[in-house]
């Protein structure tokens, strides 16, 4: 028995026990008024915004659910229905998978940051701030990741044209991040 | 008088006031492995601080994919991680067949079981080659690693038509059948990978200094590894065996026989040792793949539409890349385009970690973490 074994006894070489996970998760979700779902590989949990950093609290800390890892963080722009931002978490000690949904105001989205729980949401995050506008309170480092440091657009937002971008640079260009029609 | 150096005080008994120094390296820099930069704060050789900045290689990968048919988008997303393009390929190909409900016939999955551990094979090649010379052993190890590249990508064009970017796969299946003695051809190449193997292990893990000059440097903890969000060989290397491969088997992972080397510590060395012992596994599972293959069949889904229409649905797949663990997070709202397409690169994970793992490091050392981290900018950047 290897070291990692004795921390993290997760049978490997089976396939995730994912099927008890919706039961175990029930009773907090509907506690804090949201829904669960199914996509096509994971549980799905919609929890209301403000109530984002008790979830995730609760997920990280119950030995129930003990996810210790935050896979990924994705937004994405539903249009009429304002943006969302899925988080993927996955628990090592249990082999749980998990993905949860926050919906959130078409601007001015104000979320809570997780890089206090999950150190990994730091660069997720500050990619989903600049590619939708997100605002992430309490992120020590709020500043652009792979756009320029002085470019206030949003690309992946679906207002946000494929092409016809011109971003003019010099004195002469005016504020950076002028999008022509 | 003579002073022996022996007798000589080697620590000056003066205390100098010293001053922080920024140094920046990058974003064109050899020791960044491509177009990455990162500025060094240091006191004397010691980091203090360390900033990384990408996106240097931001082409809009993602905004690109959800303004494409879904097969229109393949060729983007071989040039994430371009050195294993197949294996993206394949996670972007089951990305839409899980959306879409598409099966793969059985041939076509040992067909990219294959292409995908030889893409492995010969991204790790590429490490061992830069990682050696990033620890000081010159282009020895660099030419070494390329010759057994260079068959690989032989036999990519032969299969594909492309060494780099083969676009290989397709949605439910793969484009063209194998060539004629292709079994032969890949026997012998395997060959020759366990002997280049054995060449690159004899000249790095049998030199003292190279051993030396990894291990116990930047050891790591599987908790603190996990809470970083590292995945992959420098996962695997605090001793947590780990791989989507075994956790969550996908395509026919499940039928292969193969182990998942682990280190002990989550030094450098360790980091460096699993990804050569992998190698040894992925010529196993290639071997399994020669000889359990259904040797003819089809190799692409016959049913598949005209023009994938895709009504709703959403997924995260996630495999074991080269570099860690490669999600893609798909969403479809109809039509013929893909509505959100969002790559959960493990590089680009990794290298979030890069200031914790650097500071407190010598500059010297934090070169070689970096290179441990084995980071391809074309994933981080998207």
């Amino acid at each position: 028995m290897t070291k990692a074994d004795a921390v993290y006894p997760y049978p490997i070489g089976k396939a995730a026990p994912n099927k008890h996970l919706a039961e175990l998760l029930e009773p907090l979700v509907s506690e804090l008024g949201g829904t669960l779902s199914e996509t096509t590989t994971d549980v799905n949990a919609d929890i209301p915004l403000e109530k984002l950093g008790q979830f995730v609290e609760a997920l990280n800390q119950r030995s129930a659910l003990q996810f210790d890892m935050l896979r990924n963080i994705s937004g994405v722009d539903l249009e009429a229905e304002g943006l969302a931002l899925k988080y993927h978490f996955y628990s090592f000690k249990h082999g749980h998978a998990l993905q949860v949904t926050v919906a959130t105001a078409y601007e001015g989205a104000h979320v809570q940051t997780l890089t206090g729980l999950y150190p990994a949401a730091d660069w997720h995050e500050r990619e989903a701030a600049e590619m939708f506008g997100f605002t992430f309170d309490g992120h020590p480092n709020p500043k652009n990741l792979l756009l320029e440091e002085d470019l206030h657009i949003h690309p992946l937002l679906k207002a946000h044209p494929l092409q016809k971008v011109e971003i003019k640079q010099g004195i002469e260009a005016g504020p950076p991040g002028v999008i022509l029609s | 008088m003579t002073v022996w150096p022996e007798q000589r005080s080697l620590v000056a008994d003066v205390e100098f006031d010293t001053v922080d120094m920024t140094i920046n390296i990058g974003p064109q820099h050899p020791a960044t492995h491509g177009v990455f930069r990162m500025v060094l704060t240091i006191d004397g050789e010691l980091v203090v601080d360390c900033e990384p900045y990408i996106g240097y290689l931001h082409r809009g990968l993602e905004k690109l994919s959800e303004n494409a048919d879904y097969r229109q988008a393949m060729g983007w997303w071989d040039r994430t991680d371009y050195l294993a393009g197949m294996a993206c390929e394949f996670t972007y190909c089951q990305a839409v067949e899980k959306l879409a409900g598409i099966d793969v016939p059985e041939r076509a999955e040992y067909i990219r079981v294959m292409m995908t551990e030889l893409s492995r094979i010969n991204s790790h090649f590429l490490f061992l080659g830069a990682f050696g010379a990033d620890v000081g052993s010159f282009g020895t190890s660099f030419i070494y690693a390329w010759r057994e590249r260079e068959r690989i990508y032989d036999l990519f064009e032969e299969v594909a038509g492309d060494r780099m970017f083969p676009t290989y796969f397709r949605i439910g299946g793969v484009t063209m059948d194998l060539p004629e003695n292709f079994e032969s051809r890949v026997r012998w190449l395997l060959g020759s990978i366990e002997q280049g193997l054995e060449d690159l292990d004899g000249l790095l893990t049998g030199n003292e200094i190279f051993v030396e000059r990894c291990r116990g440097l930047n050891p790591m903890t599987t908790e603190r590894a996990i809470a970083l969000g590292i995945t992959g060989p420098c996962l695997r290397a605090t001793g947590l065996p780990w791989d989507l491969r075994k956790a969550e088997p996908y395509g026919i992972y499940d039928r292969m026989k193969f182990d998942i080397p682990t280190g002990r510590e989550g030094d450098v060395f360790d980091r460096y040792f699993v990804r050569l012992s992998e190698m040894y596994q992925s010529v196993k599972i290639v071997e399994q793949c020669l000889s359990e293959m259904p040797k003819s069949g089809l190799i692409l889904n016959p049913n598949l539409p005209k023009t994938l229409r895709i009504e709703s649905g959403e997924t995260y797949v996630r495999h074991e890349g080269t570099k860690g663990e490669y999600g893609i997070y798909a969403m479809a709202r109809g039509g013929v385009k893909p509505y959100r397409m969002k790559l959960r690169s493990p590089s680009f994970c990794n290298l979030s970690a890069l200031r914790e793992l650097v500071v407190g490091n010598y500059v010297a050392d934090a070169i070689i973490i970096l290179g441990s981290l084995d980071i391809v900018l074309g994933e981080v950047d998207k």
